[in-house]
């Protein structure tokens, strides 16, 4: 097929001539010059459409016009047209101006007359002055209007056609236009089977029966094979346009093309002459995508290999850019650097600023996730430590103006200054001015990652109601236009809020509701996957659901630390410890938190895991009843929480403190602690975190009960009761009271994250408080209730592990 | 010219033999015409049929029959292993390895070693030598064998020698490359034949083909006199071989010659096709042409070579409309057909018809691209739409897929003159001549551009080339007679303008054709007003006066109706005849049809400048009112309006005075 012209640009050269000879009534202009200017460019001035699905409409669209003249029909037939009789339609005119289109020659005279569709040059009006002829009157298309190019062009490309291929032309044209024969019949009776080519038509009578034949052979299959002779009418343009804009939606929003689009392309494509290289990269990003290695590594290559002759060497360091990305995201990690590696030195022979500065970046996100093989590297660099490279990388991005690099830069070194606890200030200010860099630029694609930054600042700090806001803000605003994995990370995170609240149903209906077909590209659909599942695996530890969580874990630990994030791990490792807790298996939590503590120590990370495996050492130590132990760790915990200003770690640590002094019977300042704490762990909306201070507090509560009744000199059980009256058995009453208190709002929060050990805890608890305080009744309540938590547990314990 | 139905079935069998034949030797081309000719043949009704067949149960077609000479056919038969693998190397175009299995390549060396030998040396010590080599010089092999090997020879040579021309008019491209292989052929076949003269061996006769052979190879040689030979002796031998007959067609250059070949030709159909074909080619016309097509299309009434030889017929003689039919009957009748459909397309370029131009290009590039006939069409359509450089681009293609495609050359030269390439018009030019010397398009061409480059003694000898070919076409005539002015030989230029006039009438006689136009009815204006140019020039002012006149007259169709002075015509027609000394009672006859009625020309600018300088020799010979009324007749026309007014004041102005004078 052609390089340009199919018969739809035929179609909508006619349309563009209607409009010229002001045959389109008013009320239809703007339709249809939006349908024809649609057509003809690429850029897409409508903003991005509200959902995912509808990104592919586009091309749906050009498929559409190339296959069929319904579009047309569909775009047209609603209007009258503005000039001739009075009830013909827009589309009667335009099948009027196709089906005049008589003959080859009729052809080549539609694209003869185009050039008067055009304003006249100074010198073509000299010359027609000269000439002494009127100049011509009307609407007409000026030269750098976008019609005007499209006209320009089209006539080029015609003159430019071989005559094999203007018959080519020809004869798709007539096969496109054949549809509407019957509408057109039904105005033109004269019409006959032979009135797609006039010069058949006229010679009908002079060949008679053999004109059927002279038809054949000019013709050929195509009159005999009716409509099965499927050869689709595409040129190398609509090609090019359609591969430019599904790579462009690749990498805008990281989708891979939905199948069924996938597979009228690839009908489209079967029928073009030429096959772009650029298919082979849309192949390359799809296997990609899809996770399949080695078609994405063959598609790889085989681009680069039919894209070197035109693009000379000096895009090689980009070939090996890309194959690096491509193999770390396959987990060949050393491969990758030494590709990476390459890539710099051929870039700096190159004198490729640009694509080192991009090689740099990604060697600093590489090197965090994966210290180990970088560390040589940077013992050999000029550059030193990370941060010295961000500082480097972004007065680098600012010199070569590669604002989104910047702007990244920025927010690395936002989300180092967090990680290292320093200054939240300063870590705000790298904040503030990549913000002011995304919006001065309008770097749409950096809002994703800006605003998650902002998030884990604002959870960080402990304000979780600004984090979740900043999480709605983002998915309704700024989801359409950003990368897929953007939305697919913050919706995660905002289940995982959401599930901290206790509102799993909610959760996992925002799981469910991320766009399916985004979900094909292998990566997002894995971390999807072990997002949701991390999820139920939190749940099923509340809920007690052991056997389950347990199968839920073999799984998530089955899946390599390479593949995933570090913070997935830590994560699931965590969990894991949560889960050997519960089961009792204290020795393997033990020795598991050493390990991390130690491996967290030699790579100087995130100085909130590592807070957080000291408060699991913490918890550890209370688990086995000694809670003494962890004295020191619990107050480590809290000073470094409380440099680094990571709040919701703080109130954590300060329970742990809390816990540690109940044990030392000092319950007074026990309670001072949480008194003081609680409202604060409040605001952060971590409810097994209050719950457990709750508790907490009911220790201490009751602790300083007991201490009233010490202080009453040691009276046996009996003189308790006894003792109620005084001044000493009412502030018992009163600490009892308070412990009550405490415990109702721990057994809230529990039941709020649906915790069954805990709230049986509670309630063991409170029935023990009730006998104390001699409600004998209340505390048979209690203990009947504690009773039906358990057996409804352990029901939908089996039934969960069932379903899992 | 009908015949029986035995005689029919008769040449159905002699056709049969040829094709079988023919393909036998692989003549592809000569098979194919044979067998189209063949099916052009009505089916015979089958009561004859069922009489011969009754009588001879065990009846063996003649093109199934071996050899007859009994030699050959044990030749034949004894070879033909050998021979069918030659023919299978010959069919997948391994001309090389076909010649090969006959002729290895020592045998030849050895042919070509003793034969340099014979030269160099004395008789006396050649004698002696040539009777031992004999033996081994001749293979004894059939005539087909050797025909095949021969001829595979020298279609490889062809090959090369394609390979080795350079692209089409560029720099290198001298049209010097030979076919190497020839020298090798012709000395074999030089020694077969003389071997066969000597008469002391007793050999079989020969059967035609390697005559055939010999001709065409001393064609490629530019012997013509002994190929014209050999290639009677052909057809004397094996009238059915059409390769033969075009060699000779080629061959001929002049009608005189062709009734003297015709004149030593068998006396059979064959020779009445080559007849009617070759005169087609030689742009004959008359009668008793079209009346031989006729009865040839009785027998053959659905054969396209036949039907394509009456089109061209039609379009020789200027019968573009009837010419046109005829190709587009045999269009419908043979859709597939791509022969001669360049002739068709230059039909429909002369007549303007651009869709069917352009249906009949898209028609040739669905069957074949590749074609240079379909190259030609698709160029002349290009050429119809003023663009040039791509009609150029699809002659140069026609012409790298077949480079004796005459059309192509001319038509590129013409495409050239309309880009202003003069050079390269005037070498394509040449080349098409060199191809085919009877193109008179191409001489005539030849003629303009140097006209255009104005070197007219150039241009006098192309023209006059051109009309020696179509002493009938006016065109060739008046080109002749304005270059002779152009150069200031006035006297010739009257002669050649006068015999321009005399040929238009000359067609519009001879063809009466169905066309509904016979558009040379009357006398071009243009011609008479450059003869009256040049007859004052001359200072003949009389005669210059008439043919003005007549000029004028032209405007109504050279009635004289309008005239003044009824006998102005027939005065001029009569000084005509007088003095001028060619042919005039034809001439006469055809003014007269000329006058007869014919609508006229209208006003055009001739006709204007012959009324101009008829006012103005009015008011020389003081013929006022003449000269009032011709000037006042121009201020209506519209032409040169402020310089009648001038005339009309000064006639009036005069008459006044001589009014004055009067009194």
């Amino acid at each position: 097929m052609s390089r340009y012209l199919t018969p739809a640009k035929i179609g909508l050269l006619a349309l563009i001539e209607l409009y010229i000879e002001q045959a389109v009534p008013n009320d239809a202009i703007i339709t249809v010059i939006n349908f024809i200017t649609s057509h003809l460019h690429d850029c897409d001035l409508t903003p991005a459409p509200p959902t995912r699905s509808d990104r592919w409409k586009k091309a749906e669209s050009i498929i559409g016009l190339v296959v069929s003249i319904k579009e047309f029909e569909l775009v047209l037939s609603p209007f009258t047209a503005a000039d001739r009789l009075p009830g013909r339609r827009l589309w009667d005119r335009f099948l009027e101006k196709l089906w005049r289109i008589d003959s080859l020659h009729g052809l080549q005279k539609f694209f003869d007359r185009l050039p008067h569709l055009l304003i006249k040059t100074k010198e073509e009006l000299r010359q027609i002055a000269e000439r002494g002829e009127e100049p011509p009157s009307g609407t007409l298309l000026s030269h750098n209007s976008p019609f005007g190019v499209f006209v320009r062009r089209s006539w080029l490309e015609f003159t430019r056609l071989q005559f094999h291929h203007t018959t080519d032309l020809w004869k798709a044209f007539v096969k496109y236009r054949q549809p509407t024969a019957g509408h057109w019949r039904k105005r033109n009776p004269q019409h006959g089977r032979l009135s797609f080519d006039s010069v058949l038509m006229t010679g009908e009578h002079e060949w008679g029966d053999n004109t059927e034949e002279l038809a054949v052979v000019a013709y050929g299959n195509m009159l005999l094979m009716g409509n099965h002779d499927d050869t689709l009418p595409v040129s190398t343009d609509d090609i090019e346009s359609l591969l430019e804009f599904q790579v462009e939606q690749n990498q805008k929003y990281g989708t891979r093309v939905p199948p069924e689009l996938k597979e009228k392309f690839q009908r489209l494509l079967k029928d073009s002459h030429v096959i772009p290289s650029l298919s082979h990269y849309l192949n390359f990003s799809d296997a990609w995508r899809s996770g399949d290695y080695p078609t994405s590594f063959d598609y790889l290559h085989r681009y680069f290999d039919y894209t070197m002759q035109n693009r000379d060497r000096l895009f090689y360091q980009y070939a090996l850019m890309n194959l690096a990305i491509v193999q770390s995201d396959f987990g060949c990690h050393k491969e990758a650097v030494a590709t990476m590696l390459e890539a710099v030195s051929t870039a700096r022979e190159n004198r490729d600023m640009t694509c080192l500065n991009f090689a740099l970046n990604w060697f600093f996100h590489f090197g965090k996730h994966h210290p180990q093989l970088v560390q040589e590297l940077e013992n050999n660099s000029m550059l030193g430590s990370g941060k010295e490279s961000l500082a480097f990388l972004r007065v680098k991005a600012k010199e070569t103006g590669m604002w989104i690099l910047w702007s990244s830069a920025l927010l690395s070194e936002a989300k180092a200054c967090m990680s290292s606890g320093e200054s939240v200030s300063t870590a705000l200010e790298h904040i503030v001015r990549s913000s002011q860099l995304v919006v001065e630029r309008n770097l749409k694609t950096m809002v994703g990652s800006q605003l998650s930054t902002v998030m884990s600042l604002w959870d960080r700090l402990g304000v979780s109601y600004m984090s979740s806001m900043t999480c709605e803000v983002f998915l309704r605003c700024h989801a359409q236009s950003s990368i897929f994995d953007d939305e697919l990370k913050v919706k995660c995170r905002f289940a995982g809020m959401l599930a901290g609240k206790g509102k799993y149903e909610k959760a996992f209906e925002l799981l469910e509701s991320i766009d399916k077909n985004s979900l094909r590209s292998a990566k997002a659909n894995q971390y999807w996957h072990l997002y949701r599942g991390l999820l139920k695996l939190r749940c099923d530890l509340h809920r007690n659901n052991l056997e389950a969580a347990e199968t839920l874990l073999s799984q998530l630990l089955q899946i390599g630390t390479e593949a995933l994030e570090p913070d997935m791990v830590f994560m699931i490792d965590s969990l894991h410890i949560e889960a050997l807790i519960r089961r009792g298996d204290f020795e393997a939590a033990f020795t598991k938190v050493d390990r991390l503590i130690a491996e967290l120590r030699e790579n100087n990370r995130d100085i909130s895991l590592r807070i957080r495996l000291l408060l699991a050492k913490a918890h550890l130590f209370d688990c086995i009843g000694r809670p003494e132990k962890g004295f020191t760790i619990s107050m480590r915990a809290a000073s470094l929480a409380w440099r680094a200003r990571l709040i919701p770690v703080l109130w954590q640590a300060i329970g742990a403190l809390a816990n540690v002094l109940t044990s030392l019977s000092e319950f007074a300042a026990a309670a001072r602690l949480l008194m003081a704490v609680l409202p604060r762990c409040l605001e952060t909306d971590a409810a097994y975190v209050t719950g457990a201070l709750y508790s907490l507090l009911a220790d201490a509560r009751m602790g300083q009960a007991g201490e009233v009744t010490a202080n009453d000199q040691n009276q046996p059980l009996g003189h308790h009761r006894r003792g109620v009256g005084t001044t000493q058995g009412k502030r018992r009453m009163e600490f009892l009271t308070k412990a009550d208190e405490a415990l109702d709002f721990a057994f809230k929060y529990f039941s709020i994250v649906e915790d069954v050990e805990k709230q049986c805890e509670m309630l063991a608890k409170k029935a023990t408080l009730m006998r104390t305080m001699g409600d004998y009744v209340l505390a048979g309540n209690y203990a009947a209730k504690y009773m039906a938590l358990r057996k409804g547990q352990t029901s939908t314990a089996t039934a969960g592990g069932r379903a899992v | 010219m009908g015949l029986s139905a035995k005689d029919l079935l008769h040449l159905k069998e002699s056709l049969q033999v040829a094709v079988v034949k023919c393909s036998e030797r692989c003549l592809y081309q000569s098979a194919k015409w044979a067998a189209e000719l063949l099916d052009a043949i009505p089916e015979i009704s089958t009561g004859d049929l069922d009489q011969r067949a009754s009588g001879m149960g065990n009846y063996v077609h003649p093109a199934f029959v071996t050899n007859v000479d009994p030699r050959e056919a044990a030749l034949e038969a004894k070879e033909l292993d050998k021979y069918l693998l030659a023919k299978s190397f010959f069919d997948c175009k391994e001309f090389d390895r076909c010649a090969a299995v006959f002729l290895p390549e020592s045998l030849l060396s050895g042919i070509l070693s003793t034969k340099q030998s014979d030269v160099g040396t004395p008789r006396g010590k050649g004698k002696a030598s040539a009777s031992a080599p004999s033996g081994q010089l001749l293979p004894p092999i059939s005539q087909k064998s050797l025909f095949l090997a021969l001829y595979a020879k020298v279609i490889s040579g062809e090959k090369l020698k394609d390979e080795e021309s350079e692209m089409i008019m560029g720099p290198q491209d001298l049209g010097s490359v030979v076919n190497k292989q020839l020298l090798i052929v012709s000395r074999f076949l030089d020694r077969w034949f003389t071997e066969r003269k000597s008469e002391e061996n007793d050999l079989p006769p020969s059967q035609g083909f390697l005559e055939y052979l010999y001709g065409m190879v001393l064609v490629k040689e530019k012997n013509d006199d002994g190929a014209l030979d050999y290639l009677m002796q052909s057809v004397h031998l094996f009238p059915w071989n059409w390769g033969c007959w075009l060699e000779i067609t080629n061959l001929i250059a002049r009608v005189e010659q062709l009734n003297k070949v015709t004149r030593s030709l068998p006396q059979n159909i064959m020779s009445y096709i080559f007849y009617a074909n070759t005169a087609v080619n030689l742009y004959q016309q008359g009668q008793n042409l079209a009346a031989s097509l006729t009865d040839l299309l009785n027998i053959f009434p659905t054969s396209s070579f036949l039907l394509t030889c009456k089109a061209l017929l039609n379009y020789h003689s200027k019968d573009l409309m009837a010419a046109e039919q005829d190709f587009s009957n045999l269009l419908a009748l043979h859709p597939h057909r791509l022969d001669s459909l360049d002739h068709y397309s230059n039909i429909l370029y002369v007549l303007n018809q651009r869709p069917k131009l352009a249906f009949l290009a898209h028609l040739c590039t669905s069957i074949d691209k590749f074609r240079p006939e379909s190259c030609v069409v698709i160029g002349n359509y290009y050429s119809l739409l003023s663009q040039h450089e791509k009609a150029v681009q699809y002659f140069r293609r026609a012409l790298t897929l077949d480079r004796s495609c005459l059309s192509a050359w001319t038509l590129m030269g013409h495409e050239y003159v309309e880009l202003k390439n003069t050079h390269a018009a005037i070498e394509s030019y040449r080349r098409a001549v060199d191809v085919n010397r009877r193109d008179y398009r191409a001489w005539y061409g030849l003629g303009q551009t140097y006209e255009v480059l104005e070197m007219h003694a150039y241009a006098l000898w192309y023209y006059k080339k051109a009309a020696g070919l179509r002493p009938w076409d006016g065109k060739m005539w008046q080109a002749v007679g304005s270059c002779l002015q152009k150069m200031g030989r006035d006297r010739d230029g009257i002669k050649a303008l006068k015999r321009a006039l005399l040929a238009d009438t000359y067609y519009d006689s001879t063809t009466r054709s169905a066309g509904p136009i016979d558009r040379m009815a009357q006398m071009d204006p243009e011609v008479l007003l450059q003869i009256a140019l040049m007859y004052d020039r001359l200072d003949e002012e009389e005669e210059a006066k008439a043919y003005m006149e007549l000029c004028v007259a032209q405007e109504d169709g050279g009635d004289a109706s309008g005239g003044d002075g009824g006998g102005g015509l027939g005065d001029s027609v009569a000084i005509h005849h007088n003095s001028s000394g060619v042919a005039s009672d034809v001439e006469g006859e055809g003014v007269d049809r000329g006058g007869g009625g014919h609508e006229g020309t209208g006003v055009t600018v001739a006709t204007s400048k012959a009324r101009m300088w008829l006012a103005r020799q009015a008011m020389r010979a003081e013929d006022y009112v003449t000269a009032n009324r011709l000037a006042s007749e121009l201020c209506q026309d519209g032409v040169e309006v402020e310089e009648a007014k001038a005339l009309i004041r000064e006639a009036r102005s005069r008459m006044e005075l001589a009014d004055e004078m009067d009194r």
